[in-house]
């Protein structure tokens, strides 16, 4: 069989044209979720050479960001990865806060474990019920959303929206967790057990999900790291590398969890990979949830904090400082950062060069799902048309991350 | 492995090409000539155990001389140190060498750099626009061009506070 | 059972005439009665108002109570194309070669602020709403739309559908309207 170079798959002479069909995977098709294409050359159903077109959703975030004031970064924030919004959200705050050069307090720090946590929860659900999906079990997605229905009550009742939550603040939250928060927390530990073991039951050891995934669109881990995965799908090709253990931030260096690898770094793996973390979510919001220590809910930075509004209204030093924070007359100091957190599909970096103004200079998101997209055409060469919507699904692979 | 030790060697091996280092922010931070970033990298990655590229960027500096410019983010996973390389390259020749070779996540990570800046990366395999659409005749980034399209009929700029 | 222990609601009938053993109504009615209730949804969902929409498919808010059960992603069998999720310029030829591909009667709802003018994304890359280059019948504004607000503009799509008069898509003033966006009309 004739091998295609990948980037030039057009040059097909009239003799391969009799053996090679040519065929359109998207930008709208059922099974990519995103938009994306990919033109595939085909020798059957084995897949020879691909060419990858992405940018079909390209919404210029990094040009608009310079002209946003800090704080209004973070709804561009939650549109990236928007099955994880508040990982996103909450990484943007870490990232103003090193440049600010602000600490918080342990209850910030156990606050935003739960929220993030529970966005991991929420985004590994999506991705493992939509592998079922795409290998044709239907069941799965349906029970599962329901427990997504339940996350997202619990954002609503932190922030108010449900699906690009727009959390916290720089330094915190603006509001404590209200007690009813609390309880719909810790009704969804409960019930959320039982409702991923009957997913498992479905799923894990079945005979067909098994043989649909198991060495399908395998990467070794020296590849994976040649290309910079990271993440559940450079976990599940071996390579133990997470954000949250190599540089803990918000406290995550009081917990103790485990993280789960991989051998073959194929579908199989990336599953089991996510469903584990899954568990081990469940297991720190749990902790964090029963020792979360008294104190206040947001640092002291005056500069990005909105005085409540009865003060403003009536007293005078903070009508002053609303009217500046709104105006944009804040001091930041001059410098460049790069602040790197654990998103829920890998090392979600922000970087940032800061001119003392209102807006950063040049902010430049780390898109986990950009970097590791490229490997797809080398874990799909020689696979089967099914076999690569799967590796395609299993990447998880979110269009608003590829092209921010 | 400490940072004095490897600016020491990396000065032993580059010499002059090491415009400045800076260990202030909040990683080490080099500034180098353009014409040595891929031995760099390379010698980096073989050697220092530098074996992640977390990200490749571009910026766009209009009042300096040389003004876009190229910012590296390398990863060293044995002992969990970083290091930021910026290079500097003129409007008129903005030729840099491609590390595709070394690291393949660099593919797309170029693209988008040359998409966004106009940065030319000698050596890539597929030096295209990978963001914007393809019959995109300016490089939107730069500081010059405006967010918005100027084409826009529906929005009336005096209601935006443009 | 006696016709008083009914617990289900039964749509509601069209104006007309009814005596025992026939109602007689208009044809448009008839036919605009059996369209809204089975409309076939073919969902284009492109970024975070597609996530929307699949919570509004599951279990808990059930677009299939309103007939829409079968999701179609094959344009000639889809009746209505909704749109969810910003645009891009790339992506405009896409949206316009869909609605074209689709067959007669079709409607189109804009879901989301994105589809509907752009939304936040006022940038040089973004289409400033879809209406500019297909029709659309009606807009569900939000960043994203709760499931209530999309079932909503749903339900308004059905009002659309059933009082449409049956010589619509024939008449000149349809045709200059699609010719006004650039769509090939089929013979």
């Amino acid at each position: 069989m004739k091998t295609i170079n990948s980037e030039h798959h057009l040059d097909l002479t009239k003799e391969d044209e009799k053996v090679y069909s040519t065929l359109n995977l998207g930008p709208t098709h059922p099974a990519t979720h995103g938009i994306f294409q990919n033109i595939l050359t085909m020798n059957g159903e084995t897949i020879v050479g691909a060419e990858q077109t992405i940018g079909y959703i390209h919404r210029a975030f990094e040009k608009i960001a310079e002209r946003r004031p800090y704080y209004q970064i973070t709804t561009l924030t939650d549109r990236l990865n928007y099955c994880s919004s508040p990982i996103n959200n909450i990484g943007w705050h870490l990232a103003v806060e090193k440049l600010l050069g602000v600490e918080t307090n342990k209850r910030i720090d156990y606050m935003r474990i739960i929220v993030m946590e529970l966005a991991r929860i929420a985004d590994h659900l999506i991705c493992n019920s939509v592998i079922g999906v795409d290998s044709g079990a239907l069941t799965g997605f349906v029970y599962v959303f329901e427990e997504r229905e339940k996350i997202y009550e619990i954002y609503e009742e932190l922030c108010g929206a449900r699906l690009t939550t727009n959390l916290g603040r720089v330094g915190g939250f603006d509001r404590d967790f209200t007690a009813v928060a609390i309880q719909k927390i810790r009704d969804l530990m409960k019930g959320l057990p039982k409702v991923l073991h009957e997913f498992e039951k479905l799923l894990m050891r079945n005979r067909i999900f098994m043989d649909r995934t198991i060495n399908v669109g395998a990467i070794s881990a020296e590849r994976a790291l040649n290309y910079g995965f990271a993440g559940p799908n450079l976990r599940a090709a071996g390579v133990d590398y997470d954000v949250r253990v190599q540089e803990p931030y918000s406290s995550y260096n009081d917990f103790d969890f485990v993280v789960p690898i991989g051998q073959n770094g194929d579908t199989y793996d990336r599953y089991c990979v996510r469903q584990t973390e899954l568990w081990e979510s469940i297991k720190l919001v749990n902790n964090a949830l029963e020792n979360l220590p008294e104190g206040k809910f947001n640092a002291e930075v005056p500069a990005f904090f909105m005085p409540p509004k009865e003060d403003v209204y009536s007293k005078m030093e903070p009508l002053i400082s609303h009217f500046k924070m709104v105006m944009g007359e804040i001091d930041v100091p001059e410098k460049e950062i790069y602040k790197a957190v654990e998103g829920a599909n890998g090392e979600l970096g922000f970087y940032v060069v800061a001119d003392g103004g209102r807006s950063p200079y040049r902010l430049h998101f780390r898109r986990p799902g950009f970097i590791y997209y490229q490997a797809f055409l080398e874990m799909i060469t020689g696979s089967a048309l099914s076999d690569a919507i799967l590796t395609m699904s299993s990447m998880n692979v979110i269009a608003g991350e590829l092209d921010a | 492995m400490e940072y004095n030790t490897l600016l020491q060697e990396l000065k032993d091996k580059f010499g002059d090409s090491i415009l400045s280092a800076d260990d202030t922010a909040d990683f080490f931070t080099l500034v180098v000539a353009s014409d040595i970033i891929k031995q760099l990298i390379s010698f980096l990655k073989e050697e220092q155990n530098f074996i992640f590229l977390t990200d490749l960027c571009g910026i766009h500096y209009p009042e300096q001389e040389k003004e876009l410019g190229v910012i590296y983010h390398l990863h060293n996973l044995v002992e969990n140190k970083r290091i930021r390389l910026k290079i500097f390259v003129t409007k008129a020749n903005p030729q840099v060498d491609s590390i595709v070779s070394i690291f393949s996540g660099a593919n797309w990570m170029e693209r988008e750099t040359f998409d966004f800046y106009g940065i030319d990366f000698v050596g890539h395999p597929n030096l295209k626009r990978i963001l914007n659409v393809d019959f995109m005749d300016y490089h939107p980034m730069r500081k010059e061009y405006p967010l918005e399209d100027a084409t826009r009929s529906d929005k009336d700029d005096r209601f935006f506070g443009r | 059972m006696s016709e008083k222990d009914k617990k289900y609601t039964v749509v509601e009938a069209p104006e007309g005439y009814s005596a025992p053993g026939f109602f007689a109504t208009t044809l448009d009615k008839a036919v605009g009665l059996a369209r809204k209730n089975s409309l076939w949804p073919l969902p284009f969902a492109t970024s975070c108002c597609g996530i929307e929409f699949m919570a509004t498919m599951a279990a808990h808010y059930d677009l299939g109570r309103f007939g829409a059960e079968r999701l179609s992603f094959s344009p000639r069998q889809a009746d209505l194309l909704m749109v969810m999720g910003t645009i891009a310029k790339k992506m405009a030829p896409v949206v316009q070669q869909v609605y074209e591909q689709m067959a007669e009667p079709r409607w189109v709802i804009a879901v989301g602020a994105c589809a509907s003018s752009g939304g936040v994304f006022d940038t040089y890359s973004v289409l400033q709403g879809i209406d500019k280059v297909v029709p659309v019948d009606v807009y569900v504004p939000g960043c994203p739309p709760r499931p209530e607000q999309i079932i909503d503009g749903f339900m308004k799509i059905q009002e659309l559908v059933g009082n449409e008069p049956l010589r619509r898509r024939y008449s000149p003033e349809y045709k200059q309207m699609l010719e006004s966006y650039g769509i090939k009309i089929d013979k």
